[in-house]
């Protein structure tokens, strides 16, 4: 039986997958928010042991423990390799059992998105012959087949992020607070809104709501995501459009939009091609205009804690994230700035761990 | 769009992912560790889920005063008992695994090294 709906949030197609991914969230609730404090201040603590003991040599003063020595401290103490096990377990787990229940309905879900886009097929934009890179495909988070593999992409990917924002974006709570933070230019003048990585447009369309006169696109380099988001919009009544193309390389005109808002980006590409995004995302944007960016924190000057630097290395390894660690250790606003943007702090996000940054074109 | 065909019902793969398919992660010098962290995590979700599927019973049960199967799949919890639901299921994860938390080193950890009493 179709179990339809909550809200904007599919359903698992059986009870007890749902059941059983609502424990995993749980879980996952449990052992990051409750667990990772220990698991940090454990392994520092027995950093400490190690230098007071003086099988460690201490930073110099302002310098930082190189990683490998970092890892090498927490692996011996018990709490980390557990908490890596359960950390990993965890995340298969919420692909394992949300790809499984929505296979069910495989072939119910492409014919919704087969329909929209018979229905709507202006607002959607893809070339069947295009190919991903390589660098796109991996399987971030280890979501399989990544954003652009596996046809059920869409579905699997907003089912599985519910579980990982353990219940606080159901109806996408976050994206709409996003959406609506995002900064407009100061003439006001807003005719035309870019959702960069726009994933399954969870934003865009609340930047349509936001300018209802606004011709407001979503691109996103998954044809999955896009083909699940313009199913999402067109079901929805939303007129936005959806674009497959890369963030840099987008196929957009010099100076076409007013507005460009990406969220958690920037640390899902390599550095050089974030570069590249920024250049692209200067050249589409028009003078005056302005990108809202929300991403993970950054740190350049060897400021993180021990059991921070940990994480990212343990997240990048181990949850597929090969680009964030470089990222983490970018010169981030100096990129931006290297542009051409002039920065300000952008509005805080309810979600403490992103940074907000307003990057204007200068008029 | 161009090519109809070539973009409708692309083939669905029954098993995809290299992270999370093959031989898996491994942690602990003794490998068993793993499995039986991972054999607890297992059970722990799969006792969950069905106790959640007897508290939805139940609760169907009540209201309609008659087990019926579609009713168990087609109920829609409301706000108080999703948040009942979440506090309880909660607790059962602190219940289960909060040794792992309270034990985070081989050392005796002192009470600062407790997640919560």
């Amino acid at each position: 039986m179709d179990r339809g709906m909550i809200g904007v949030l599919p359903r698992p197609t059986k009870l007890e997958d749902e059941s059983y991914l609502e424990f995993v969230t749980s879980f996952r609730k449990f052992m990051i928010g409750d667990g990772f404090p220990i698991m940090a201040a454990n392994g520092e603590a027995e950093i400490g042991r190690q230098i007071e003991a003086g099988n460690l040599e201490a930073p110099a003063e302002g310098g930082q423990l190189p990683l490998d020595k970092v890892e090498q401290v927490f692996a011996k103490v018990p709490v980390v390799p557990t908490w890596q096990r359960f950390v990993r377990s965890q995340q298969e787990m919420m692909w394992r059992g949300t790809r499984a229940s929505f296979m069910r309905q495989a072939d119910a879900i492409l014919d919704r998105m087969d329909a929209a886009e018979a229905s709507n097929p202006n607002n959607i934009h893809y070339d069947p012959a295009f190919q991903a890179p390589d660098y796109t495909r991996c399987e971030i988070h280890c979501q399989p087949g990544g954003y652009t593999d596996d046809p059920l992409g869409g579905v699997v990917f907003h089912y599985g992020t519910k579980v990982f924002y353990e219940g606080f974006n159901d109806q996408d709570e976050l994206h709409k607070e996003l959406a609506d933070k995002a900064t407009a230019p100061s003439d006001g003048k807003v005719s035309k809104v870019l959702d960069v990585a726009c994933s399954i447009g969870q934003a865009t369309t609340v930047l349509k709501t936001r300018f209802p006169d606004a011709e407001v696109w979503g691109l996103d380099v998954g044809r999955p995501l896009i083909r699940y988001a313009h199913m999402r919009a067109t079901e929805a009544g939303s007129d936005v459009q959806f674009k497959q193309a890369l963030a840099e390389d987008t196929g957009f005109r010099d100076g076409e939009f007013d507005m460009i808002l990406s969220y958690i980006l920037f640390h899902e590409v390599p550095v050089p091609k974030m570069i590249e995004i920024l250049a692209e995302t200067y050249r589409i944007l028009r003078p005056g205009g302005v990108f809202s960016i929300f991403e993970f924190p950054n740190n350049n000057l060897g400021e993180l804690p021990p059991g921070y630097r940990f994480m990212i290395e343990n997240d990048s390894r181990d949850n597929c994230e090969p680009y964030s660690p470089e990222f983490v250790a970018s010169d981030f606003r100096g990129l931006l700035e290297g542009a051409g943007f002039a920065l300000e702090d952008g509005p805080a996000a309810s979600n403490e761990f992103l940074q907000s940054i307003v990057a204007r074109k200068p008029a | 769009m161009t090519d109809q065909d070539t973009k409708r019902q692309p083939r669905v793969p029954e098993q995809l992912g290299q992270e999370i398919g093959g031989r898996g992660r491994v942690y602990f010098e003794n490998v068993v560790i793993d499995n039986i962290l991972d054999a607890l995590l297992e059970l722990s979700a799969t006792v969950y889920a069905h106790r959640d599927r007897v508290a939805v019973l139940e609760k169907v049960l009540e209201e309609k005063g008659i087990a019926v199967s579609d009713a168990i799949e087609a109920h829609v919890p409301d706000e108080a008992e999703l948040a009942v639901r979440a506090e309880e299921r909660s607790a059962m994860v602190e219940r289960i695994f909060g040794a792992f938390l309270r034990r985070p080193t081989h050392q005796i950890g002192d009470a600062a090294e407790m997640p919560k009493e």
